[in-house]
């Protein structure tokens, strides 16, 4: 009889599995073993196999998580964890998870992929997951001793390869791929994720902060790192002015595509237009709302519009729990050849002010809305600004001091032709 | 932006009570009333010369001394 009936129903359906690979490791590390090769984890992987079968049975989770592990200098990127069927299947009592900072827009050559297994497969289970939800590639399964060599042999690959962010610090910066692969970027995203990296190796080494903070940076709306749903700080390309139209594209298009269908009605502010008889479109660019539904239908025939930059999202997050949290509008825009700079300017006092008066556990949304839209301004340097939303078309976050406000010659007009108006008789009251 | 600058005094001050505990900027700053940002200049500093090190919880980074941190490690390794 199998050892692991429960799991055994789990590759039997059509989807890739993990059992199924975790197998494979299994049968590579016995076979590794008979040839005689020294291998760091022996058995790890059948082992592994036993636990998660064993939290089946008993409907209970066999991990326990923490303690001290890291590697020297460091303080994140290094994720503990123990098992606590430690006697009965030592080979998984420890199976710490390394984080490692995958590249800007996931971007290997086979020879870096290469050595980065040949390190894990010395100095770990060899299990890993390409990519975690932070985008980092997770290294699943290694001893509190083989730690630092692992690290250390990751240093001398060629090109190095660096640990990832984890606990309350700034987590590895992720970008979509850019204008390395989509022609519809609007900024140069690996250039700017590669910066930010490099400038706050301290931040994301060493947690420090109430909680984690992530960067995500996507190169147009489409946003493919889902920088608005998952970022504190998203960093979303976009454009001011018209979408640059080739109307010739427009009509080979019509040649197959039902335009009106397909692109005119699906537009969900209505901007569109569409000549049937000349074969040529016309967008209302001031009520366009950067969808990219008609640029993703028609790439040939429109593109984003010439003057680009980066609309600045803040305070997202994805809990399981709770559902997701969208970040809102904080920048409306920032020219694409001021975004290093800005980024900086904007994220560093936000930082020391979270720092200071955030609580534990507090990200920075939860913070800000705690604190108030104003104080954030304020922090940031920012001007109050009608696109700064929350929900687009709904709620502006505007506001005004009441000394702000200066007396409506309309109100005033009407209140002497003896008009009256329930708020104000309330704020009279008052 | 302007260089952080700082005594020797400052310094010693700040090495004083790393071999007292383990650490955060934040809390290091607020207990010796000085700047956060001076602080943490003068840590890494420290750090370079080997005066001071990280020591990390799992899930958060606090500094100390080598000294400090070698014999808190042996008094938790003892139970």
């Amino acid at each position: 009889m199998s050892e692991t009936p429960l799991l055994d129903q789990i590759p039997d359906g059509p989807w890739p599995s993990f059992v199924k690979e975790i197998r494979k490791t299994a049968e590579l590390q016995e076979k590794a073993i008979k040839e005689g090769k020294e291998i760091k984890m022996p058995g790890c992987a059948k082992a592994l196999l036993k636990q998660l079968e064993r939290s089946y049975e008993d409907k209970k989770t066999h991990w326990k998580h923490g303690g001290i592990v890291s590697v020297v200098g460091y303080g994140g990127g290094v994720i503990g964890r123990y098992s606590d069927l430690g006697d009965e299947l030592p080979e998984v009592h420890h199976f710490h998870t390394i984080r490692v900072n995958m590249p800007a827009g996931w971007f290997y050559s086979t020879k870096a992929l290469r050595q980065l297994m040949d390190v894990w497969e010395k100095w770990g289970s060899g299990l890993l997951n390409m990519h975690g939800s932070t985008g980092d590639i997770i290294l699943l399964g290694t001893r509190s001793e083989y730690l630092q060599p692992c690290f250390e042999d990751m240093m001398k690959m060629d090109p190095p390869f660096d640990i990832g962010g984890s606990g309350s610090d700034l987590r590895t910066p992720s970008a979509c791929m850019g204008p390395a692969l989509c022609e519809f970027a609007c900024f140069d995203t690996l250039d700017l994720c590669y910066d930010l990296t490099m400038e706050y190796q301290n931040e994301l080494h060493r947690p420090m902060w109430p909680y984690k903070f992530k960067f995500k940076i996507s190169g147009c709306p489409n946003d493919c790192v889902a920088a608005k749903a998952r970022s504190d700080f998203a960093i979303i390309g976009t454009w001011k002015g018209d979408i640059q139209i080739d109307q010739e594209a427009v009509k080979e298009y019509a040649e197959w595509m039902d335009i009106e269908e397909e692109v005119v009605k699906l537009c969900p502010t209505g901007a569109i237009s569409y000549d049937a008889e000349k074969k040529e479109i016309k967008i209302d660019n001031s009520n366009c709302v950067r969808c990219m539904h008609c640029i993703n239908k028609m790439p040939k025939a429109l593109k984003p519009g010439k003057e680009r930059g980066a609309t600045i999202c803040i305070g997202a997050k994805a809990p399981c729990v709770e559902g997701a949290i969208i970040g809102w509008v904080a920048v409306p825009f920032i020219p694409a050849d001021e975004l290093k700079d800005r980024v900086k300017e904007i994220v560093e006092p936000l930082w020391d002010w979270w720092d200071d008066e955030g609580k534990f556990r507090e990200r920075i949304g939860e913070f800000i809305w705690r604190k108030g839209m104003g104080m954030f301004l304020r922090v940031i340097g920012q001007e109050p600004d009608v696109r700064m939303i929350k929900h687009p078309r709904t709620n502006p976050f505007m506001y005004f001091e009441e000394n702000e406000l200066r007396p409506s010659k309309v109100v005033e007009e009407l209140k002497k032709r003896g008009v009256k108006f329930k708020s104000l008789e309330r704020e009279e009251e008052e | 932006m302007a260089e952080i600058t700082y005594t020797e005094e400052d310094k010693q001050k700040v090495l004083e009570k790393l071999d007292q505990k383990t650490w955060k900027i934040k809390d290091l700053a607020k207990v010796l009333r000085m700047n956060k940002k001076v602080v943490q200049k003068i840590v890494m500093d420290l750090i370079e010369e080997g005066k001071a090190t990280y020591w990390s919880s799992g899930s958060t980074t606090y500094y100390a001394t080598p000294r400090y941190v070698e014999e808190y490690e042996r008094k938790r390794a003892e139970g």
